[in-house]
């Protein structure tokens, strides 16, 4: 081996690479303009806010003298939050027609038609309320959907505690008056016969009291750590499509040079210029990888942890550079079949692009049919990508990780062997033509 | 093995499948020594020099260079090879391309620089030594490919074609070069199929066919031992239609049967041109046909290619 010829092959490939239009776009543009699309249209700034619905009201119910009418309703529609941001954005209509038109047309998500007499009928017996659901989209229908009836129920749930606690005023005032001191009730227990009545007609407005607590994990639902997920899918992509083609073409580019025989007439063997070719394919693999990482940390917003003292983040840099050898490994193995620049470019672009969206690289797996997540189980590339996620987004240690490293070493080692075997092989196949 | 002795080949054969590129090959080139290999496409020129490069195994024979085997990796360091093919990339320039083979070479650092430039310098090169290659002209990268040859200061260079496709004012430039290797003391194998440049090049040729050599001399020996005493070419003014009919009449007069009729022209070989021409022209003129010149010349090394095998150079 002469490290000279590396360094020679090895400067010469990265200048031709980084000389080459095309290949910028493949390297930089193309995982460029999927990663800001990602995150400007799939995944846009306010993805992982709470939702603010646009809704409309006609209200009938304006002459309304009682304590809660038709304006306090949609005072409680303009004052309602969650997580510090406004429920509802309400605008007002004169009849159901043109609010039904907005709605139909999507320039609204849902709207309230609060008929006369509503105010009244909540108070006193049991009001209407003509609830519109829009549908932008089959997934917003069932959002707004859950959103309003949430809205409704609760709504309901603070009227009817309301309406307990008066009514509670009349029966302990009656019962005092008019009901026997030593009255038992079945099932009350301790309770008295006053408190027993209270706890049955909340029963009966709320059976169960439910409560509710946030215990997601903030990296499943954060926009920045969604488009950290999505970072390391556009690395993942662009290392198989680029990998392929560095190493689908190792020996292929320098027949069509013509370059071929005069290198191996050199001192140089033609371990050196895989050693020289595979170091260059790892450094435009690695700038490529960082340029991604920049792109979606700073103009996309894109959360990654990253320590120098945290072992694991380490390991998932080895883990980048291990995926990068195997893929380059693959593509030798293609040079079998693709027999010039042009088709083996062809082939890596496909089968890379293939392979990020159908194993788990690109699109999450969980997305894909049951038949298509057995690939991404198996496919290797897709474990060393998620082991980088798992380390550099949802802060998975050390010990963690090994399992995962082991796994992709060993299916490197084997892929890269079988790469070299298949790069001898073109190589003797061009000299003899 | 004497000392003025560079390279032998030694009854070297190579098959590809069913074709036999080289068949029973034996030479020796002596040191300072510019030796053609003179023959049509296919004929198994590049073969045998793919095979003194050391880059395809021969099936049978031994091939030598200064005593080591061709296959020993210190050949390789001796050995400067310019293929048929330009050996640069496009997309690097002069200097660059020089500086990836002096890398190949294992040399490096700024006095390598420094002799690519001298290098780039000698074949007139130096102004465009940093622009990128893919501004060069054809000529200039075979130059450039020439250049690249020399960058590991070879005791013998294998020179495959090295003027294809060039025009001449080009060629003769790059002939020069050659000649100016030689006079630094370069052994130099010249492959070919221009028999002009193996004849005003080669001190001495061998000339192949079908992956033999069916003769090797010097080229006046050969042409003295293997080629008519003369030539008469007869440019007619206008294309003969039926040219088998002429060359009928003439080969009675020819010697060894030596007519070939190509671009309007008939060159007959002839023993006595001052008693056969003017029956040549007679015959010309008693066909109703129209001669526009009559030239008498010597035999090159394509006549001695036509009677030693039957088929012209250029046809091939």
């Amino acid at each position: 081996m002469m490290w000279s010829a590396i360094k020679a092959f090895m400067i010469k490939e990265l200048k031709l690479t980084f000389r080459s239009k095309a290949n910028i776009f493949w390297i930089i543009a193309w995982p460029a303009i999927w990663l800001l699309m990602t995150a400007y249209v799939f995944v846009p700034p306010a993805t992982g806010q709470p939702m603010t619905l646009k809704v409309g009201v006609v209200n009938y119910d304006v002459g309304s003298t009682s304590p809660f009418n038709g304006t306090t309703f949609i005072h409680i529609l303009n004052e309602s939050e969650y997580r510090g941001a406004k429920l509802f954005q309400v605008k007002i209509y004169d009849n159901e027609t043109m609010m039904l038109e907005d709605i139909m047309k999507g320039r609204l998500d849902g709207g309230f038609a609060i008929p006369t007499g509503f105010g009244k009928d909540v108070i006193f017996g049991q009001a209407k309320l003509k609830v519109y659901v829009g549908a932008r989209s089959p997934q917003s229908a069932q959002i707004t959907e859950s959103i309003l009836r949430g809205f409704i129920q609760g709504l309901n749930n603070g009227i009817s505690i309301r309406k307990v606690n008066e009514t509670m005023k009349y029966i302990t005032i009656y019962s005092e008056k008019y009901m026997p001191k030593n009255i038992t009730i079945p099932m009350a227990g301790n309770r008295s016969w006053m408190e027993f009545m209270k706890d049955w007609m909340m029963g009966l407005v709320s059976p169960i009291n439910a409560s509710f607590q946030d215990v997601k994990p903030k990296a499943l639902v954060e926009r920045a750590s969604i488009l950290g997920w999505y970072t390391f899918g556009a690395i993942g992509m662009s290392l198989l499509y680029s990998g392929l083609i560095i190493g689908s073409t190792m020996a292929v580019r320098e027949k069509e040079a013509g370059t071929l025989k005069r290198i191996l007439a050199s001192p140089a063997t033609s371990t050196d210029m895989l050693i020289g070719k595979t170091l260059s394919g790892l450094i435009t693999l690695g700038i490529m990888s960082a340029v991604i990482i920049i792109l979606g940390v700073y103009p996309c917003g894109a959360k990654i942890i990253w320590s120098p003292s945290n072992q694991a983040h380490w390991l998932a840099i080895l883990l980048l550079i291990l995926v990068s050898i195997m893929v380059i490994g693959i593509g030798m193995i293609l040079s079998l079949i693709a027999r010039t620049v042009e088709s083996a470019s062809n082939l890596s672009v496909v089968l890379g692009l293939m392979f990020a969206f159908i194993a788990g690289i690109w699109f999450p797996k969980w997305w894909m049919p049951a038949w298509m997540r057995v690939l991404a189980d198996v496919f290797p590339a897709t474990w060393a990508i998620d082991g980088v996620r798992s380390a550099l987004i949802y802060g998975v240690g050390a010990a963690e990780l090994t399992p995962t490293i082991l796994k992709v070493l060993v299916a490197t080692i084997i892929s890269y062997l079988i790469g070299i075997f298949a790069y001898k092989k073109t190589l003797r196949r061009y000299v003899m033509a | 093995m004497k000392a003025d002795i560079c390279l032998v080949v030694k009854d070297v054969s190579k098959r590809f499948g069913d074709r036999v590129a080289v068949d029973g090959v034996s030479f020796t080139v002596h040191k300072g020594e510019i030796y053609g290999l003179l023959g049509p496409n296919g004929a198994g020129k590049t073969t045998l020099l793919n095979m003194i490069a050391g880059i395809i195994e021969p099936d049978s024979g031994e091939i030598s260079v200064d005593g080591l085997n061709a296959l020993d990796p210190r050949v390789r360091g001796r050995v400067g090879y310019c293929p048929q093919e330009t050996i640069v990339y496009d997309n690097l320039t002069g200097l660059e391309n020089m500086m990836f083979y002096a890398g190949l070479h294992g040399l490096s650092g700024n006095h390598v620089k420094r002799r690519c430039r001298e290098l780039l310098d000698r074949m007139g090169l130096s102004e465009y030594a940093d622009k990128r290659v893919k501004t060069y002209s054809g000529g200039m990268k075979k130059r450039l490919s020439f250049a690249i040859s020399l960058i590991a200061d070879p005791e013998l260079l294998l020179l495959d074609e090295p003027t294809v496709g060039m025009d001449p004012r080009i060629r003769r430039s790059v002939w020069e070069s050659i000649l100016r290797l030689k006079e630094e003391g370069r052994t130099i194998i010249l492959a070919t199929h221009y028999m002009e440049e193996a004849d005003e090049l080669s001190d001495r040729v061998a000339i192949m066919d079908s992956g033999k050599i069916v003769a090797e001399d010097s080229p006046e020996n050969l042409k003295n031992c293997y080629g008519p005493k003369a030539v008469i070419d007869v440019e007619f003014a206008e294309t003969i239609k039926d040219p088998k009919v002429i060359i009928e009449k003439i080969k009675p007069y020819a010697s060894g049967g030596g007519v070939i009729y190509k671009d309007d022209t008939l060159r007959i070989h002839v023993d006595n041109p001052d008693i056969i021409s003017p029956k040549v022209i007679s015959e010309i003129v008693g066909e109703g046909m129209k001669l526009k010149t009559l030239k008498i010349t010597m035999p090159t090394l394509e006549d001695v290619f036509l009677r030693l095998t039957g088929r012209r150079l250029a046809e091939e």
